[in-house]
């Protein structure tokens, strides 16, 4: 369990299509900042930010893996799952293919964290509300189908951003089976694949997880 | 500013595993095999090799990442991005500013390139204290060394 006093490390991870607006939501979440659309650039593999706030009364130093959402940098970004104990699914509410695509971003995420890792819907872009493609409840009820948090945000109008961070980790530090026996030294990699299975890898994307896997089978000892 | 604590290049810093490693070097190696290897194989891999803490790995990836560089114009900018950090992690300071000044100029609000560009400067910075510091201790010795022949000179 979380201590009480300890600063305690969460590592979470930002995954979605690109032009979701994750890295949007990362810099007005830790810079309160906030980049048009015309000066965003996309994100080249994967950027990280520390950010430090207290939830429930715990300070928590968060670990914020920020990926790319281009299908060419998968097998980058995949590197980066493991050991995650909480994961921010974006969409863009005014782009209904943003939100099909998360089933598949579901799926890739089993390949590499347990299923007791926090997942948290975010439905961004709040704020074009007048070209808005999916409705909340079918967010809604997407996230909870799929046993995930849910809320709408808007990285632009800053609606929602503090709470999409802060409700994974709230669900985050209630949930003893992310920190194992231990002291939540957090970020250790504890948090194996729950069952190798044989991904399907976009064409030329190599899902590294094939190298645990062969690990086991081999059981080389040297 | 909190840039001082938090590893921006966090990306070059951490290393894969050897497994990893090997994962994308037999992609790569069985496509050079077959004589047709895709840019995305190629890419994995020089990305792998930079990321590694082995000097060689590192200076293979960067050859890799220039060749992609040359002949795929749509990968021009993570090319730019990737060997800027290869030459910063490689303490190829100034090779690290030249690709990354590149990317600043077509992406000038670029956040990874405007942190990497401050990371090259704090690195370069140290560098420079370092070599005034050699600068300074050579012109100490060289005084005393001076001092001590004049002072013999004028015994005579």
């Amino acid at each position: 369990m979380a201590p009480t006093q300890e600063l305690i490390n969460v590592k979470l991870l930002l995954i979605g299509n690109s032009s979701v607006g994750k890295s949007s939501l990362l810099l007005r979440f830790s810079d309160k900042q906030w980049l048009p659309e015309d000066e965003a650039s996309a994100t080249i593999g994967v950027d990280f930010r520390v950010h430090k706030m207290e939830v429930k009364g715990r300070k928590v130093k968060m670990s914020i893996w920020d990926t790319a959402g281009q299908e060419r940098f998968r097998t980058i970004t995949a590197s980066y799952y493991r050991g995650a104990q909480g994961v921010i699914l974006v969409y863009d509410v005014s782009n209904r293919e943003s939100f099909e695509a998360l089933p598949r971003w579901l799926e890739e995420l089993e390949n590499y964290v347990p299923p007791e890792v926090v997942k948290i819907v975010v439905g961004n872009k709040l704020d074009k509300e007048y070209s808005r493609q999916v409705p909340t409840t079918e967010g809604a009820s997407f996230a909870q189908r799929t046993g995930c948090l849910f809320v709408e945000a808007s990285a632009k109008t800053a609606v929602g951003v503090t709470e999409a961070f802060s409700d994974v980790v709230a669900r985050i530090i209630d949930t003893p089976a992310l920190w194992g026996d231990e002291k939540p030294k957090a970020s250790s990699s504890k948090a194996r694949a729950a069952a190798p299975r044989a991904p399907e890898s976009m064409p030329g994307n190599i899902d590294l997880s094939q190298a645990h896997d062969e690990e086991e089978e081999g059981g080389c000892a040297c | 500013m909190k840039t001082a604590e938090v590893p921006y290049a966090a990306d070059a810093e951490l290393s894969l595993s050897f497994d990893e490693l090997q994962v994308l070097r037999t992609q790569y190696e069985k496509e050079l095999a077959q004589s047709h290897v895709t840019t995305q194989t190629k890419f994995n891999y020089a990305w792998g090799l930079v990321k590694s803490p082995i000097r060689e790995h590192q200076v293979e990836g960067v050859q890799l990442l220039a060749d992609i560089y040359r002949s795929e114009p749509k990968r021009r900018r993570e090319c730019l991005y990737y060997l800027a950090l290869g030459h910063y992690k490689m303490g190829n300071f100034d090779e690290a500013r030249s690709f990354n000044s590149r990317l600043l100029e077509r992406e000038p609000t670029n956040l990874q390139a405007q942190s990497l560009d401050s990371l090259i400067d704090t690195a370069l910075k140290r560098e420079g204290y370092v070599g005034m510091a050699i600068a300074g201790g050579a012109a100490a010795v060289g005084t005393l060394l001076l001092a001590g022949l004049i002072r013999r000179a004028t015994r005579k």
